[in-house]
């Protein structure tokens, strides 16, 4: 019984996209620019070349946010969106009746339809691959060329994330909607 | 005209060779465009949670050979994961290290040896056996003349026979061939690839350097891209120290990459002017005295020259900042910071493409610039590091009495002094463009009449593909091995596949640097359908080829009759038994990899290295005292107080072991022997036109990975950035289609209006629109910018200069 | 003594289901043939009728065979768009059957002599209305017989659409039983159930606004007022749908009853689509210079989208007009202004379903060659269309075949 969470040092991120990769392979993702679990958002930089501002040019690595107060869990109508014993927000793929309600209401469009099983599918940490096996962390963090994410046991204060988010400052993605994320973006 | 005819001295057949690992080459031109895609393909599995094997391999998406480990369940390769214990690639795989399953399983792959049928370029053959394919080659069809005509015709003239090769670790088992065959025409990626940098580095430091971007803390990298030309470890190390986090990083480029959005600063600065703004940097240092005296008395070679040159040409900040179009006050800050940092401070060599005519001229101003600041050999600085050293295995290198040397010409370059025709220095690699050119008109010392290709794409690689379609057509016999149906392969004349990376065992590889290792590309999986590795492929081609053209070789060779003629005391027969040898081209193939491998690692560092790189892919010296997990994140692999970060007592590693700011070589080649500029340098276009400017992206490896569906997934297709407000004026819209041209040809894109080029600069990745069409996603897939570009050849070492042509852009 | 009470709960239960049957069998029906559904007057207008309802129904057949072997591939409905066409026209029935609850209930529960008239009928097409509903809407839903079967298994209590869903289906259930008791002319009965089925139907309507109305995630949609204001649309579509059913009964000729209560039924619309108007101003006004993020920019968008003048000009300026003009006597009138105001009011569901998902969830660009996200575009596919107007189809065809088999006039 872990409740696991996970820490992005965003600044590293370089946009590159092993991530995205690692997580189509490592979960058998379906192929299409559109299904993903996760993905690295950027901005358009601001400002006429060459004068460009290069703070506006961000990279934000994203995914579900593995809310603790996930909308998207109580709004499904049968509970196929459950919090497993981990606190991971996961789909049953048997429950789910692809009302899509859940991604209209998911706040960071983490959700998306696997077209082989016509259910509604997401990031779930790699809980039935990776951390299924024994292995200790996600796809995407282990792949990452530059390191941005910590992956831990947010319970455990010896956690690498624990110590993480005990001293670096971060903040939330829409923290202003009371979805509670477990992923903390490090300034 | 002039022949250079010199014979390879060897006293005995075969040489010893050692694998040299290190620096290699990143290619630079590859790109990809769009079509409609053929049917669904859904190709990726899903990791299951029963039995697996885990086999230690490298990757070999791009040429950064990173450690992975292959996950293999019920004989399919399910996922690649970064492999911890590498120093260069510190447990990372980047999206095409992950991808590598893709290329693995990709529908398009090369499935049986074939021979061609249909017209050249055509693409039309027919299914092969191994054994018809090597027939094919040896006596021809009567589609093309086989290499015993032709090396007949040439009187054994072994360098008939062009040899190519694109980066790979079993390049070398490629070369091996080459050598043993005998020819001198030897071509590589090194001309469309980082000749010039390597070069300008080597002749003024005596070596390439790494860059030590853990400990540094100013960097200035101009025309490098890391974040997106990603080289391990150097992207790894880099990006996590940025933005006020321990690393001050410069940018400097016309582009804003991304490597400039994680820069503290970025600079645009005009196409091939660097050369001013380092000669600007170099003036600031200089007249104020920042640099490192104590240093450049005892390290530096011809300073004095040099700051005669820097100063009485008066290469101030307000002349750069004409030229390149960089604030004085930024580059008198530049240099101020970057001497404030010193040693701690690096001019990041970069590894890319030539771009400028002048580039061999900026690498070395680059390198002496480093030179003042001490930053050399040192930690924080530029290093050499260290390199294990692996044992050598036998080669072959027989002498053929007809082969002629390289085909290139000779010139009278200054009063007296003969260079080439091509450029002042022919390097190993050669000068691809250069050679090509001159073939086509006509312009070779003897007959080249076929040439063999491994893993090399000269129809997407170089520039001006009309000109390298006439050369395939020109070519009696062309040989081609590569795992995918390239444009390249489509003009072959008999196609060898070679299986994936992961179905073979490749040499054995160092690689040197502060934290240096050895590594090993362990085989997988079973090859599937009718592929090979290399060696076998080799192994069957010369059991073939090996005696026809030894009876050759006696009917043409006079030495060799005149040792078959000294007996010895020997029957006829025993005594040509004992000639053959030395010309058994099978001889360097007789063993498998695992053997040669075994045999290059086992007496230098026993038994238990050979298991290390079987089972982890990595061995080095004291790895299990050495190497410790910290974190999920972080890992140790050499102690601190064990890293080589000096090892050449913080001195350059020429002759002299001093930085060369004045080589009167170079002079007598007619090149100037200290970094000059010249006005022809200026960066100028004329109106209503664009330079082309070609690059890197983090999804593609050049033309490699065109076909590669999961990475067309993050970037379907390359566009054409057009800067935003010119694109409004000339009505042009985010996808509208463009026509790009110039003098050699044209190609068609996407549009990308964009703030992130300049108003008279237009780029698009490389790589893209190929024209096999047996790649399903490659083919017509956006545009090629080799298509486009102009065969513009730098001077020094005949590369290719890939930002000098001026294009003309239109909506269609 | 078991053997007794046995055999009396078995009586007891013969004796139910006898009464169960006889119950069933004294619902009064008239018999009918194929050859009488063909028998309709033969104008012109009939017959357009009849074949565009039957090539509805073919679209609907097609669609659904094109759904069936394509799944949602068949849908333009995306990641950024989940919700498509079906979702708009199943709210468009179901707003529509209750409305159809509110108008039958004017007569029959709350005793507005006027309106008795009309309660079989509106009754009726309730029941016609939300089965198109959920004709349109089991195919939108993945998986439909996993939600019977979850729904009750495992039911999100927290779910708006568990709500919406589950009241729905016992509101069809009332309203059957409501309209059995209508044809028997059991008015006591008729009202107990049509006061449930009513009640039921407002519960299970305004947890459908409120499915838009708990998206925190969409602060365009987010709050109190899509709950409230889809009571005051279904009423108006209720009487829209009031007007063209009469009109077609009585070819546009009314009798006097008819004509006082249309003009009754004309004059509550005219107050209620004042308020609308005041209500949509208002949300428009709060939308605008509440300066919330993500709401005050859709809400412009929105305002410069030509279905949401559709919407304002079909279903609320032009009835409102003509109603105000002579208050409510231009029946015929009004009856063609209604056939319009429908056109309105299915722009009306459509908007509210593409607004709310107007802006994009994630507004950075996740390739290098896209634009950056800005609106969300949707169109329907053709078999999304093929499947709405097959509801209509269904609709109407339900509808016809009602009025042959029951006995739809109020009696006298």
């Amino acid at each position: 019984m872990s409740r696991y969470g996970m820490a992005l040092d965003y600044k590293n991120c370089i946009n590159c996209k092993a991530c995205e990769v690692a997580c189509k392979e490592e979960n058998g993702v379906l192929l299409g620019a559109d299904k993903h679990r996760i993905w690295v958002g950027a901005n358009d930089v601001d400002g006429e070349w060459p004068l460009l501002d290069i703070v506006s040019a961000t990279f934000m690595p994203s995914q579900c946010q593995q809310c603790e107060d996930a909308p998207c869990q109580s709004v499904c109508p049968t509970n196929a969106t459950y919090y497993d014993e981990n606190d991971v927000v996961r789909v049953d793929p048997d429950k789910c009746i692809l009302c899509s309600y859940c991604m209209n209401a998911c706040p960071y469009d983490a959700r998306y339809v696997d077209d082989r099983t016509m259910t509604v599918d997401k990031c779930n940490f790699c809980s039935d691959t990776r951390l299924s096996r024994g292995d200790t962390t996600t796809a995407c963090q282990n792949t990452c060329p530059t390191k941005v994410r910590t992956f831990g046991d947010l319970d455990d204060p010896e956690s690498e994330i624990s110590e993480l988010l005990r001293t670096r400052e971060h903040f939330s993605l829409k923290a202003h909607l009371g979805t509670k994320p477990k992923l903390y973006y490090l300034t | 005209m002039q022949v250079e005819v010199s014979r390879r001295r060897f006293l005995q057949g075969s040489v010893a060779m050692s694998i040299v690992g290190g620096a290699s080459v990143g290619v630079t031109n590859l790109l990809a465009g769009h079509t409609e895609e053929k049917g669904e393909l859904s190709i990726t599995t899903k990791t299951g949670t029963g039995k697996a094997t885990e086999v230690a391999t490298l990757c070999e998406m791009c040429v950064n050979k990173c450690a992975a480990l292959a996950r293999v369940e019920d004989g399919v390769v399910t996922k690649l994961n970064p492999n911890p214990l590498f120093p260069k690639s510190k447990n990372m795989l980047c999206p095409r290290g992950n991808a590598g399953i893709q290329a693995l399983y990709d529908p398009d792959r090369l499935k049986s040896p074939m021979i061609r049928v249909g017209e050249k370029g055509e693409g039309k053959f027919k299914k092969a056996t191994w054994a018809e394919a090597y027939d094919a080659i040896l006596n021809g069809t009567d589609k093309f003349t086989g290499m015993a005509k032709i090396l007949e015709e040439e009187k054994d003239n072994r360098s008939a026979f062009l040899f190519c090769a694109g980066e790979g670790m079993a390049e070398h088992t490629f070369k091996t061939f080459y050598s043993a065959f005998g020819s001198s025409n030897w071509l590589n990626h090194a001309s469309l690839c980082l000749q010039t940098v390597v070069s300008g580095y080597g002749v003024t430091l005596g070596g390439y350097p790494e860059s030590d971007l853990e400990n540094a803390e100013y960097i200035i990298m101009a025309g490098a891209n890391r974040a997106e030309a990603i080289v391990t470890p150097d992207t790894m190390d880099i990006f996590k120290r940025t933005k006020g986090r321990g690393a001050k990083l410069i940018c400097i480029d016309p582009r804003f990459t991304n490597t400039a959005a994680k820069a503290d600063k970025w600079l645009a600065i005009n196409p091939g002017t660097d050369l001013a703004f380092v000669l600007a940097l170099t003036f600031v240092v200089i007249q104020e005295e920042l640099y490192n005296k104590e240093y450049v008395a005892n390290h530096v070679n011809g300073f004095d020259k040099y700051k005669v040159n820097i100063l009485d040409n008066k290469y101030t900040p307000e002349w750069a900042e004409k030229i390149t179009g960089i604030k004085a006050k930024d580059i008198y800050q530049i240099a101020r910071d970057f001497m404030a940092h010193a040693p701690k401070a690096i001019y990041y060599p970069g590894r890319r493409s030539t771009f400028a005519n002048n580039d061999f001229q900026l690498r070395r101003a680059m390198a002496i610039f480093q030179g003042l600041s001490g930053g050399i050999d040192t930690k924080g600085g530029l290093v050499f590091g260290k390199k294990l050293k692996l044992d050598s295995h036998e080669g072959l290198e027989p002498i053929y009495d007809r082969a002629k040397a390289r085909a290139v010409n000779k010139v009278e370059r200054t009063k007296g002094q003969v260079g080439y025709s091509d450029c002042a220095v022919v390097s190993g690699g050669g000068s691809w463009v250069g050679w090509r050119n001159r073939y086509l008109e006509n312009k070779m010392p003897y007959n080249v009449r076929g040439m063999f290709i491994y893993k090399h794409n000269p129809m997407m690689n170089m520039p001006n593909i009309a000109k390298t379609a006439e050369m395939f057509k020109k070519m009696e016999l062309v040989v081609a091995i590569d795992t995918m149906p390239s444009d390249s392969v489509m003009y072959a004349d008999v196609v060898l596949p070679e299986c994936h990376y992961l179905e073979r065992t490749d040499p054995v590889k160092t690689f040197g640097g502060s934290q240096p290792s050895i590594a090993q590309r362990n085989k997988v999986l079973e090859p599937m359908f009718d592929t090979k590795p290399v060696i076998e492929i080799m192994g069957g081609l010369t059991q073939k080829i090996s005696r026809p053209l030894f009876h050759i070789s006696k009917k043409y060779d006079a030495d060799i009759r005149d040792e078959l003629a000294n007996l010895n005391g020997k029957t006829a027969k025993e005594r040509e038994a004992e000639v053959y040898e030395e010309f058994n081209l099978h001889k360097p193939f007789e063993h498998s990899q695992e053997y040669i491998n075994q045999q290059m690692v086992q007496d230098i560092y026993g038994k238990e290295a050979v298991k290390s790189l079987r089972d982890n892919g990595v061995f080095y010296p004291n790895m299990d005292k050495y190497f410790k997990k910290l974190s999920e994140n972080e890992h140790q692999y050499y102690p601190e107080k064990h890293k080589s970060y000096t090892v050449n007592g913080g001195r350059a590693k020429t002759n002299t072991n001093k930085v060369e700011c004045y080589l009167p070589n170079l002079a007598k080649k007619g090149v100037d022997p200290m970094p000059k500029w010249h006005e022809q340098y200026l960066f100028t276009v004329p109106d209503g036109k664009f330079r082309l400017l070609t690059g890197r992206h983090a999804q593609f490896t050049q033309s490699g990975t065109a076909n590669n569906i999961v990475l067309r997934d993050l970037m379907n297709e390359n566009y054409i950035w057009i800067n935003r407000r010119v694109a409004k004026k000339r009505n042009i819209e985010f996808g509208d289609m463009i026509e790009v041209s110039s003098k050699v040809g044209k190609t068609t894109l996407r549009a990308y209006p964009t703030e992130k080029i300049g108003p008279n600069t237009v780029f698009f990745v490389h790589g893209f629109g190929e024209e096999s069409e047996e790649l399903t996603w490659a083919y017509k897939n956006g545009g090629n910018d080799n298509a486009v570009i102009e065969d513009i050849i730098e001077p020094v070492y005949g590369a290719s200069s890939m930002h000098e042509t001026n294009v003309e852009i239109r909506k269609v | 003594m078991s053997e007794t009470t046995k055999t009396a709960e078995a009586v007891q239960e013969q004796s139910f289901i006898a009464k169960a049957k006889e119950f069933v069998f004294t619902i009064p029906v008239n018999k009918v043939s194929i050859k009488d559904l063909r028998d309709f007057e033969k104008t012109p207008r009939n017959n357009f009728i009849a074949v565009l309802t039957l090539a509805f129904i073919a679209m609907f057949v097609v669609g659904v065979a094109i759904y069936l072997s394509q799944g949602h591939h068949a849908y333009n409905v995306t990641r950024e768009h989940p919700w498509g066409l079906l979702i708009a026209v199943y709210i468009f029935f179901v707003v529509s059957s209750t409305g159809l609850c509110i108008v039958g209930s004017l007569g029959d529960v709350f005793g507005f002599k006027d309106y008795e008239l009309i309660a079989k009928r509106a009754i009726f097409g309730s029941i016609v209305t939300i089965l198109a509903g959920f004709a349109v809407i089991a195919f939108e839903i993945g998986h439909p017989v996993t939600m019977l079967i979850y729904n009750v298994l495992s039911p999100g209590l927290t779910s708006a659409i568990w709500w919406m869903g589950t009241l729905y289906g016992i509101y069809l259930t009332f309203m059957i039983i409501e309209f059995v008791f209508l044809l028997k002319n059991d008015m006591k009965m008729a009202k107990i159930f049509g006061l449930s089925g009513l009640l039921v139907g407002l519960a299970a309507h305004s947890n459908l606004g409120s499915v838009f109305g708990f998206l925190n995630a969409r602060p365009i949609s987010n709050g109190v007022f899509y709950p409230t204001y889809f009571i005051l649309t279904a009423f108006i579509t209720g009487i829209f749908i009031a007007f063209i059913i009469m009109g077609i009964r009585y070819k546009n000729v009314f009798p006097e009853a008819v004509k006082t209560m249309l003009t009754g039924l004309a004059k509550i619309q005219a107050l209620l689509l004042s308020i609308l108007i005041f209500f949509v101003t208002w949300k428009m006004l709060t939308d605008i210079y509440g300066g919330m993020p993500n709401r005050a920019d859709v809400a412009l968008h929105i305002l410069g989208s030509w279905t949401f003048w559709a919407e304002v000009i079909l279903a609320m300026l032009i009835p409102l007009i003509v109603i105000l003009k002579d208050y409510g006597k231009s029946h015929v009138l009004l009856v063609w202004v209604s056939l319009a105001g429908m056109v309105g009011i299915f722009f009306m569901r459509y908007n509210l379903v593409h607004d709310t998902q107007l802006k994009p969830l994630q507004m950075m660009k996740i390739r290098e060659y896209q634009l950056v996200p800005e609106w969300i575009h949707y169109f329907p596919s053709a078999t999304e269309i093929m499947i709405s107007l097959g509801g209509v189809g269904l609709c109407i065809a339900m509808y016809y075949v009602g009025s042959k088999v029951f006995n739809l006039d109020a009696d006298h």
